[in-house]
């Protein structure tokens, strides 16, 4: 048995697509108010014609991370911003290895050797010592930097590290269809995230501390809140629908799980309690974290 | 014609957001079809003033890049269906966005509103470029300081340089006592420095704060509040009634008080 706890306290609220295409056959020239359509015109010709060399990257939950392999730590950058849907540029690169070394430094062994995998980024000499000095802070050494751009390749090595040029990275994974059913590792953060934060990441997200409103997460796994959940946090975004969110105290904005979306009641509950959210028959769905897991396990013994 | 209506001011902090949600729902609730669009990117705080933020699922950037079509991200308001939220993507900057596609935004709300209200950032940098792109008129947000009137003039002309000619003013958190001391600029000394048509004064008040932390604006009160009163005026003003300015005038002291003053009670 699934609990029912709180289940009134979250409207799903996902087909709002579904409910606008049904008017599109209605009217064609009226606009009918209370159930219309609305397309922006596409960018102009010239525009296109730039862009359509590039193949911009499929998955928008690109950004920086680390991932550990034979001792070392790969530290892989997010594609060149011109082609992600989710552009990662410069300033934000750095604010998010910032945000990745500060919050996760019990995760970062200290002198483990670390490598640079700069893929198609465009990176100059500058940004590489930039990189090497937020590293250093966390007493990471920058052992050597791949990259298949040759720009930052010579830029790399003309600021004095070992540097190799590879046109593909397809024994990482990276862009290949084969590889992206698997999930990553679990990004573990140990910080207060903060409005405007967005972390993406493919797998489960662990984070030690408070979502703050206006922050939000997106995993194609699952989400652990170990304090205040007052964000955006989004479950299984990839459209996995087994995924789930827990929180210490689960007071988000709005809960996200694979397609379907839940907001918070309008009126509080005056307690909070560990919770989890996940998706039952009817949407999502909140209970008591200790009744979950109890449910949980009766329905894997029950034939 | 659809009305395309930046509400700037240059200095922050003096009412912008307050200023649009209010004013959006003023109009909504006389009937016309209103959106609101915030493009304040990366500081967005328009959802919170009309409490709408939770139902937020799509943003001005994912239409652009193509996630979405644009009637799934604007928010319909509950209590006032006339009226619509194209909320601003809050992990990003404002460089995220070029003026260019604000204009298609815009272009495409204009086939179903009839007025569009854009709050625009503070400052005067790439954010209020992109706000002021595609609109036709102006309201400038103003308070009676000078920091906040110098600034105001400064946006006037680089408003007039972009061919936004309609501009207009609404002087911001006015204290009728203070003015009467001769402690505050008056509407008088704020006009004479800018020279644009006034729009309305709004008086300061406290439950200006309450309605932002609720979520509600202060024209969905049952009993106006004076504040209430002089968005709905503006509102009324801009739709191109005529509504005479409220009068703010302290009320004479009661001859109780003036006996408890002159016993220095």
């Amino acid at each position: 048995m699934v609990p029912n706890f709180s289940s009134n306290d979250v409207q799903g609220n996902g087909d709002q697509g579904e409910e606008a295409l049904n008017s599109a056959e209605t009217s064609n020239n009226e606009l009918d108010f209370d159930n219309f359509i609305l397309e922006i015109e596409p960018e102009t010709a010239s525009f296109e014609a730039e862009t359509i060399q590039t193949k911009p990257e499929s998955n928008p939950n690109l950004q920086v991370q680390f991932k550990s392999e034979g001792g070392r730590l790969l530290l892989i950058l997010p594609p060149a911003p011109e082609k992600s849907r989710n552009p990662v540029h410069w300033e934000e690169l750095r604010r998010q290895l910032k945000e990745r070394i500060s919050g996760g430094e019990r995760f970062l062994q200290p002198h483990t050797p670390v490598h640079l995998i700069a893929r198609d980024r465009l990176l100059d000499s500058q940004q590489v010592q930039e990189i090497d000095a937020l590293l250093s802070d966390a007493q990471l050494p920058l052992k050597r930097i791949y990259a298949s751009r040759r720009q930052t390749a010579v830029a790399a090595a003309t600021a004095g590290y070992s540097v190799e040029q590879q046109t593909t990275l397809s024994h990482l994974g990276q862009g290949q269809e084969a590889s992206r059913q698997a999930m990553d590792e679990p990004l573990y953060l140990q910080t207060t995230l903060r409005s405007g934060v967005e972390v993406r990441h493919r797998g489960t997200v662990i984070v030690l501390g408070d979502a703050n409103p206006g922050s939000s997460i997106v995993a194609e796994g699952d989400i652990f809140i170990w304090g205040h959940l007052r964000g955006v946090v989004h479950a299984g975004a990839g459209g996995n629908a087994q995924c789930r969110i827990m929180a210490l105290h689960m007071q988000p904005t709005q809960l996200r799980i694979a397609d379907k979306v839940a907001r918070s009641p309008d009126d509080p509950p005056a307690q909070y309690q560990p919770e989890v959210a996940y998706i039952g028959p009817d949407g999502i769905r909140i209970a008591l974290a200790t009744e979950f897991a109890l449910a949980d396990l009766t329905k894997k013994e029950s034939p | 014609m659809s009305r395309i209506i930046v509400m700037t001011s240059g200095k922050g902090g003096v009412g912008k957001t307050t200023c649009t949600a209010n004013l959006g729902m003023a109009l909504a609730k006389a009937g016309q079809r209103v959106a609101v669009v915030d493009a304040d990117f990366g500081l967005r705080n328009l959802d919170l003033l009309l409490g709408l933020e939770n139902r937020i699922v799509y943003t001005a950037l994912d239409v652009l890049a193509g996630e979405c079509r644009l009637d799934q991200a604007l928010v319909k308001d509950k209590r006032q269906p006339n009226l619509a939220l194209l909320p601003a993507a809050q992990n990003r900057s404002k460089e995220s966005i070029k003026p260019e596609q604000m204009k298609r935004l815009i272009k495409a709300l204009t086939k179903v509103y009839n007025f569009i209200l854009i709050d625009s950032p503070a400052g005067i940098e790439m954010g209020f470029r992109n706000s002021i792109a595609a609109a036709r008129e102006a309201i400038i947000v103003t308070t009676p300081e000078i920091s906040a009137v110098r600034d105001a003039d400064r946006v006037i002309g680089l408003l007039e340089a972009n061919d936004i000619k309609a501009v207009r003013l609404v002087i911001n958190r006015l204290r009728p006592a203070m003015v009467a001391a001769e402690q505050m600029m008056s509407v008088k000394d704020v006009q004479g420095i800018l020279s644009i048509p006034l729009l309305g004064v709004i008086p300061d008040d406290e439950q200006v704060i309450v309605s932002t932390n609720k979520g509600e604006p202060l024209v969905l009160e049952e009993n106006l509040s004076k504040a209430g009163i002089a968005f709905t005026n503006v509102s009324q003003r801009l739709q191109g009634e005529k509504v005479p300015l409220m009068d703010l005038s302290i009320p004479q002291e009661s001859f109780f008080t003036r006996l408890k003053r002159l016993f220095g009670m």
